[in-house]
């Protein structure tokens, strides 16, 4: 089975003329990725990682320096490789005379619809991303969100087996982030490929499978985003009264004292001689409750050690 | 294929609802209808001067229309991010260049023949009180068939260069492109006339290969009632499309190359 997306040692430097002499931006560095069929991939990256620029490689929209990129095994550069892929950009733009079925009618007449097909998918997608109500209100007069909305909406409109969203939540409201991820799980549960690209992590958490974490144009980590929550070995959170931290320092915890609470952080496997510890120097056991290590823990220890890479480089 | 008709046909749909669109429409029937209607005419001259300031006026406004719309639309199109989302579908870029060709020559075409309109209903209207008027000649429709046909050439010169540059720098080269063209046939003998062989080997390069929208001018021809043959008709036709044809391979060629940042 051909991957829906692969890439390989992808790399993208775009070089500035400057007042002051050429300057080369590094975008991205040779990345190499795969999405599986039926795959939701998250990058997960903080702004000027290179997210953008990857997705840009995979629709033609920019060329490679080096390396090569494959849409459902095909070059980018022919168009039959967007065949099976829907794309929903980072603050989309649409056409902004048009009405919103106009537009969601005239990507899907690009896709290929013709006739009964094409008004009936029409009218699916945007009662899937509920603008059948706004249908006919010209874009220009729609906000954010609901540009956002029909966006998505033409990127649906043609069943894609690829489904490529640049930022897809930044800037909504709590309803139509809601919105955007369960059209996501709902297109998951359909056997789509999902490459969803984004700064927020919560969103990568809850949708992806797997996680790509680029910093600066590198890739630092990837890997099922299970294995990424546990990593670290569990750990737990102890909470103890009547006891001092002096008297538990030779285990090493970390120590929030706040008044006769003490609240301590340690490995699980250290959790028992802590209490022993505690109990011998007549403190009291309150709670004892296991932490769960979050994407966000992984996403910031890899921001800290790739340290100055933050922001691409620029040489 | 039916990418291509599909853009072109959003494009002009588009273009109606635009209000820079209609706010030159207006301007342009303005134009037209206040010029030749604020004539005095005397008797004798009510044809020439008719169609003198006719043709001339929408002459200049047809491809000052052209250059200001077709200049503008691609690097528009690129710097808002509009054509992500279209360019991301399974058509070929070239498709789109071609879609947005073909739907800014129906907007401009639409224009041009809206003017034209006007100034034929006044011909024949006015015509019909002045005591010397012929009405509308066959001339006259010679004259604005040569008008459309510079527009869709000169509207595949603005997709050139606009396709790799933007709108500030495309419309400066066209604007004069479309000068140079227009004195090809005066370059021409001028520099036959020239004792250097590098001056006289230039004129015809310049006149050879720039667009000749001298060839295309018939409004002088118009006002004397000077007969255009039916074979030279269909040789600038032919003329005309295969050097649009030939510019927007070119065009295409550009487009399909560049990143969109
Ligand atoms: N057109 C461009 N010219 C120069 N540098 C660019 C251009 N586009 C992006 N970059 C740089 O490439 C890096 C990656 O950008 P991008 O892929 O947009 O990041 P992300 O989407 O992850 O926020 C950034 O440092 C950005 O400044
Ligand atoms: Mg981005």
């Amino acid at each position: 089975m051909t991957a829906a997306v692969s890439i390989e040692n992808l790399t993208k430097i775009y070089t500035l003329d400057l007042l002051k002499g050429r300057r080369r931006v590094v975008a991205l560095e040779n990345l190499t990725l795969s999405i599986g069929e039926g795959h939701v991939m998250g990058v997960l990256g903080p702004n000027g990682a290179g997210k953008s620029t990857t997705i840009k490689l995979l629709l033609n929209l920019i060329r490679p320096t080096t390396g090569s990129a494959r849409v459902f095994g095909l070059d980018p550069s022919n168009a039959e490789a967007r065949r099976h892929v829907g794309f929903l950009p980072e603050n989309p733009a649409p056409y902004e005379y048009l009405t919103g079925e106009e537009f969601v009618r005239f990507a899907g007449g690009l896709s290929g619809l013709r006739g009964a097909e094409l008004t009936a998918r029409v009218k699916a997608v945007l009662e899937q991303v509920q603008m059948d109500r706004f249908t006919g209100v010209q874009i220009r007069r729609y906000s954010k969100g609901m540009t956002q909305r029909i966006a998505l909406a033409q990127a649906l409109v043609s069943n894609p087996r690829l489904l490529i969203l640049d930022e897809p939540t930044s800037g909504l409201d709590v309803l139509g982030r809601q919105l955007i991820r369960d059209i996501i799980v709902a297109e998951k549960k359909k056997g789509t490929s999902v490459l969803l690209c984004s700064h927020i992590i919560p969103d990568v958490e809850a949708l992806a499978e797997d996680v790509a974490i680029l910093i600066g144009g590198k890739l630092v980590r990837s890997g099922p985003v299970s294995e990424m929550l546990s990593s670290e070995g569990s750990r737990v959170e102890l909470v103890f009264e009547g006891v001092d931290a002096e008297r538990l320092a030779s285990l090493e915890p970390e120590v929030i004292q706040v008044g006769r609470r003490l609240t301590l952080r340690t490995g699980a496997d250290d959790a028992r001689a802590l209490i022993e510890a505690a109990q011998q120097a007549q403190g009291r056991l309150i709670s004892m409750q296991p932490i769960r290590h979050s994407l966000e823990d992984t996403f910031l220890d890899a921001v800290r050690s790739s340290q100055n890479k933050v922001g691409s480089t620029i040489e | 294929m039916n990418g291509v008709l599909n853009i072109a046909l959003n494009g002009f749909r588009e273009a109606r609802r635009n209000r820079v669109t209609s706010v030159l429409f207006v301007f342009a029937f303005i134009m037209v209808f206040s010029t030749t209607v604020s004539i005095e005419f005397t008797v004798a001259t009510f044809d020439r001067v008719m169609t003198d300031f006719g043709l001339g006026v929408i002459g200049l406004l047809s491809p000052a229309l052209t250059i200001f719309l077709g200049t503008a639309l691609i690097p528009r199109e690129i710097e808002r991010r509009t054509i992500f989302m279209v360019v991301a579908k399974p058509v070929s870029r070239s498709a789109f260049l071609v879609g947005r060709y073909l739907g800014n020559v129906i907007t401009v075409v639409f224009l041009v023949v809206i003017m034209s309109a006007l100034f034929l209903i006044q011909l024949e209207v006015a015509g019909a009180s002045a005591t010397f008027s012929t009405g509308i000649h066959r001339e006259h429709l010679v004259a604005l068939y040569g008008l459309l046909l510079e527009v869709v050439l000169l509207t595949a010169v603005c997709f050139l260069f606009a396709s790799a540059s933007s709108q500030y720098v495309s419309s400066l080269s066209v604007t004069c492109l479309y000068f140079i063209g227009h004195m090809a046939e005066d370059l021409y003998t001028f520099a036959n006339r020239s004792k250097l062989d590098v001056l006289r080997y230039a004129g015809k390069a310049i006149y050879y290969v720039l667009p000749n929208f001298d060839r295309l001018d018939f409004k002088a021809r118009a006002t004397y009632f000077d007969p255009t043959s039916n074979s030279e008709l269909l040789s600038i036709t032919a003329y005309t499309l295969a050097y649009t044809a030939l510019v927007l391979v070119f065009a295409t060629q550009i487009f399909e190359r560049r990143d969109f940042k």
